[in-house]
């Protein structure tokens, strides 16, 4: 349980320390929820951002504009999924 | 009482009249003595420009009829603090001193029959709240021209002028200092920026059988308390308000508790005045005496005496609607920032804000931050106040949803910060100061986010501040109930306290700790402190209660003071 849970809280203070989101504790991310659009109100700027700091955390490239990112950035626990399968560390 | 333009030394020719006038209140038939200590002072310093910086009306208004006198040019700082003063030291020949001292020989001084109208009068700077400072001079035919247009429409016959605002700058020292002196008023802008020292003034110029003028701003304004028996003062002739607009409701407010017309006036430190208007009466802004109007692609230009080249349009940068007698303000036309390279309109975005329900008014600012986000100071209605997190997220969530109808994702702020009123300086101003104490926790992690503060006095100080969700001492406590530890709230007060009152001392000890109740990240919260001859008493309070108060002992370090 707690490998699982611990990168969920990791992820979800990447997403807050990288976007500067001041007014959303980690238990504000809905696993499920969109990250961008309506539940977080993310934009392209925070798409290209995140992406850079996934990089730099976990070795994962990411082509920002390719469909497949996409997907992944839908919401945390499909973010979750790609850092578990493609993280180098 | 007639007018006499500053060019015909108006001190030197008001005749003595018989009010009898309390300590704050100036006459300016009775300046000559202290101007006469002025030119004793400088007979023997070089000629040029004197930085002046005076709080005091009297010492001021003396200090500048002697260089004016003496033909030198009166240089007025935006501001007092020490880093504004030490910039313009190499540009002036030097500084007043608070004092000239006393005059030993009351011979009067020989004086100049006129001023030369051409010469320059004194140099003024903009408050900065766009950006760096910048320098304007004005000549005496410029003050004395939109001078005799203030005489003209607004007639100090009989008055006594409070000022709550600065006289360093154009519409404090016009409006507040320069027309009273040329016709001859009494006025006072001495400790009456608070509403408890206006009141005052407004009761000794009724009994001194004045009818009351006060020159205010819309921080002034906005702030008026209901709680202070007004109908017990003297109706004033009118209230001024410049340097920021003014909402409607703050307007009607003023109107309503002080039972006299709002008068505001707009324009700039470069323009002059412009245009006025009585907003409960209606929203177009009329022209002032001597102003031509011209109206290209909702932008405002114009001609008028008060410029610095008279003959050329001046381009003022705010977008305008012309209407049959005179203009409707949209707002400024160069509030432009790019975002991810995209142009926003900062007034855009806090129209968009101010139309929802919860919104007194909105101010957007560039934070010049590298992720190229805007912070946003929003005015709520008392109501809609965030006490904590989970009301604060909620809110946040519906003000982007609000925005999200009207602009593109990348435009909505990013750093919200809720308060009851703007904050703002003596001019009135949200200037780069305060926002950036505003913002401060972004890239401080340990200290509270500040949110404004009160004076009731030289020894209380009210913050209100609220507790930042990433404050970096939540750390290391269990991440399902995060607080802030209690050594911190004591540490907090301790720091405010320093930036609150001046030499405080070392830290010697506390006494009467209590801790109450938790502090969460996210809650706003006050912070009560109060000097004591040992030091300081501090109270932490929310709407939930007290969280914890206490007195802390504070040495003064040796020789800190200047005798």
């Amino acid at each position: 349980m707690s490998e699982t849970c611990n990168l969920t809280l990791e992820l979800k203070r990447l997403i807050i320390d990288t976007l500067e989101l001041e007014d959303i504790n980690p238990s504000d991310i809905d696993p499920n929820a969109p990250l961008f659009g309506e539940g977080l109100g993310l934009d392209s700027i925070d798409a290209l951002e995140l992406g850079l700091a996934l990089q730099k955390q976990y070795g994962i490239k990411l082509d920002s504009e390719a469909e497949e990112t996409r997907r992944h950035f839908a919401s945390l626990a499909s973010l979750q999924a790609l850092v578990e399968a493609r993280r180098d560390n | 009482m007639t007018f006499i333009p500053l060019t015909r030394l108006p001190w030197r020719n008001t005749i003595a009249n018989h009010y009898a006038l309390p300590n704050h209140w100036i006459a300016p038939a009775s300046l000559t003595r202290r101007i006469n200590a002025w030119r004793l002072w400088l007979a023997d310093k070089p000629s040029g420009h004197w930085l002046l910086c005076h709080q005091q009306p009297l010492e001021f208004c003396a200090a500048l009829a002697a260089l004016w006198e003496s033909d030198r040019v009166a240089v007025l700082p935006a501001d007092n603090r020490p880093e504004t003063l030490a910039l313009l030291l190499e540009k002036v020949d030097g500084t007043l001193p608070d004092d000239p001292g006393e005059l030993e020989s009351i011979t009067p001084f020989a004086h100049p029959e006129a001023l030369d109208p051409t010469a320059t009068a004194v140099v003024l700077y903009t408050s900065g709240s766009t950006g760096e400072p910048v320098h304007l001079t004005k000549r005496f035919n410029q003050l004395d021209a939109e001078l005799t247009a203030h005489a003209k429409l607004w007639p100090l016959a009989d008055s006594g002028v409070i000022s709550q605002v600065s006289h360093q700058h154009i519409y404090g020292l016009l409006t507040g200092v320069l027309h009273p002196l040329c016709t001859g008023t009494p006025f006072c802008g001495d400790e009456c920026r608070y509403p408890e020292g206006l009141f005052a003034r407004l009761q000794e110029a009724g009994a001194a059988g004045l009818k009351p003028v006060i020159v205010s701003s819309p921080a002034q304004l906005s702030r008026l308390p209901e709680h202070l028996p007004w109908s017990e003062t003297p109706r004033p002739t009118r209230v001024f308000s410049s340097g920021a607009p003014l909402a409607l409701e703050h307007a009607q407010h003023t109107e309503r508790l002080l039972q006299a017309p709002v008068i505001e006036i707009y324009g700039s430190t470069e323009s002059g005045g412009i245009a006025q208007r009585r907003q409960t009466q209606g929203t177009v802004w009329q022209a002032l005496p001597g102003v031509e109007l011209a109206f290209f692609d909702d932008c405002l230009r114009l001609r008028s005496p008060f410029l610095e080249t008279p003959q050329h349009w001046w381009h003022q940068p705010d977008r305008v609607v012309p209407t049959k007698d005179g203009f409707e303000l949209l707002g400024r036309a160069d509030r432009l920032v790019k975002i991810a390279g995209k142009r926003v309109s900062l007034n855009h975005v806090e129209r968009v804000l101010a139309a929802a329900e919860e919104v007194i008014e909105a101010r957007c600012v560039d934070l010049g931050r590298t992720d190229g986000r805007m912070g946003v100071v929003v005015a709520l209605y008392d109501a809609f106040i965030p006490h904590q997190h989970d009301t604060r997220h909620d809110l946040v969530q519906r003000m982007r949803a609000h925005l999200s109808h009207h602009l593109e994702p990348i435009a909505i702020p990013r750093y919200w910060r809720f308060v009851d009123a703007l904050p703002s300086n003596a001019q009135g101003k949200l200037d780069r100061a305060l926002i950036n104490r505003l913002f401060a926790d972004l890239d401080n992690h340990k200290i509270p986010r500040w949110l404004g503060e009160q004076r009731p006095g030289a020894d209380s100080c009210l913050l209100t501040l609220e507790v930042p969700e990433r404050l970096i001492f939540l750390e290391g406590h269990f991440d399902e109930y995060p607080l802030v530890p209690g050594v911190v709230m004591v540490q907090w007060a301790i720091e405010c306290a320093n930036d609150c009152f001046a030499e405080l001392g070392e830290f010697q000890g506390i006494e009467r700790l209590k801790f109450q109740r938790v502090l969460q990240p996210g809650a706003r919260f006050t912070l009560q402190l109060t000097r004591r001859d040992d030091g300081i008493a501090f109270t932490i309070e929310s709407h939930e209660g007290r969280h914890c108060a206490g007195q802390i002992r504070l040495q003064a370090s040796h020789g800190g003071k200047h005798g």
